[in-house]
């Protein structure tokens, strides 16, 4: 049952260097196979480094391919390094620094200038009389709405005339009297 | 320029260092230190003897373009093999599209690690032999943990996995190894079984 998770605390040990808790350990004494893992475990290294040496002799000795090794020379001596980290030079940095400074200085003093000399009143009445002159309506305006105003009025006559010619039409036909109760719509 | 005598001596990261200098007499020392590494680390995720000759020989060009990239403050081998791990994943993307369109019978085969084992591809009963029939993955973590003595962290790294993921891996890559070569010799003359669980986990 603890034989998965032994030998996963006997390979923590080896990898960590941590010492294996004591019911490992007991599971260890008395399992065979996780004891034969643990004897695996701490022999490989040795092992395997016995091996290397043999091992690495059977593969084979490649060549250089001459041909681009030399390409490759005569290209790299003209490259000049790459600057990994982004770095803050000072006197780059320092020059920023003035910049912002002489920016808010132009700005205070020359654009948000502060409160001026007051004016006399002659030069005040001068001021509203030609606001006065800039606001007022011209005189070709007043005549414009006058004719408006009053073609309107002539055009509320005749309909008035319309409707009483139609009153009296309708009182002498149908022998009625029709009377005017309240007074007529302003839009009328 | 260096002498014959001293370049030998030198670490890889000093190498390495040199050949970021402009010395390619240093590079092609790394590379001759590694290229039989390199080889049989590709070997068994790739078709052939010559297309894992062609891959150790493109990463090393790789390499060798992108050295002013290296870092001396880490491994060399980290920087190589996290460079040969990209380099292969796209030649085998490459190589399984080549090997899809001859016919899905022959891509099995060639991915098989039984059948390239019964194809007399691993003659030899030695561990690393065995180790090559295992998964890829496994045996790249194997190979990397007790091949180039690589830290857990160094392997995830380069491998672009998680530490986890990692010592998953070389747990499973353990027990299966373990099941193919058979346990280790020359521990049987243990007594006890306490004694011998005391000598394996205690040291």
């Amino acid at each position: 049952m603890f034989c998965n998770l032994t030998r996963w605390l006997i390979s923590r040990a080896e990898d960590r260097g941590k010492k294996m808790p004591r019911f490992a350990e007991r599971h260890a004494a008395q399992c065979g196979a996780c004891r034969e893992y643990a004897r695996f475990t701490t022999s490989l290294s040795a092992r395997l480094s016995t091996e290397t040496p043999e091992f690495l002799a059977k593969a084979p000795d490649s060549p250089w391919d001459p041909a681009a090794w030399a390409a490759e020379g005569a290209g790299r001596g003209t490259r000049a390094p790459l600057r990994r980290r982004f770095v803050l030079h000072p006197y780059p940095a320092a020059a920023a620094v003035l910049v912002v400074a002489a920016s808010a200085l132009v700005f205070f003093l020359v654009v948000r200038p502060g409160p001026g000399p007051g004016l006399t009143s002659a030069e005040k009445q001068e001021v509203i009389a030609s606001l006065k002159s800039v606001t007022a309506v011209p005189a070709e305006f007043r005549g414009a709405i006058a004719e408006a105003e009053s073609s309107l009025a002539k055009e509320r006559l005749i309909l008035e005339n319309s409707v009483l010619s139609a009153v009296e039409y309708f009182q002498t036909r149908l022998n009625i009297r029709i009377e005017r109760t309240k007074e007529a719509p302003k839009s009328l | 320029m260096i002498d014959p005598g001293p370049i030998e001596k030198m670490t890889d990261e000093e190498l390495a260092r040199e050949a970021r200098a402009g010395s390619r007499r240093s590079f092609e020392e790394l590379a001759l230190r590694y290229k039989r590494r390199l080889f049989v680390y590709f070997r068994p995720r790739l078709g052939s003897d010559q297309d894992a000759e062609d891959l150790v020989q493109e990463t090393f060009l790789k390499l060798y373009r992108n050295i002013h990239n290296y870092d001396p403050a880490f491994r060399f081998s980290t920087w190589l093999y996290t460079s040969a791990n990209r380099l292969a994943i796209s030649s085998y993307r490459r190589k399984k599209i080549a090997v899809g369109r001859l016919g899905p019978e022959v891509a099995d085969a060639s991915a098989d690690p039984a059948v390239r084992a019964a194809a007399g591809e691993t003659r030899s009963t030695g561990l690393w032999d065995a180790a090559r029939t295992l998964g890829r993955n496994q045996y790249r973590v194997l190979w990397l943990r007790y091949g180039e003595d690589l830290t857990i962290e160094e392997i995830a790294a380069s491998i672009g996995k998680s530490r986890l993921a990692v010592r998953l891996l070389l747990h499973r890559a353990r027990t299966n190894l373990m099941k193919r070569a058979g346990p280790a010799p020359g521990r049987a003359a243990a007594t006890t079984k306490a004694a011998a669980v005391r000598e394996t986990l205690l040291g």
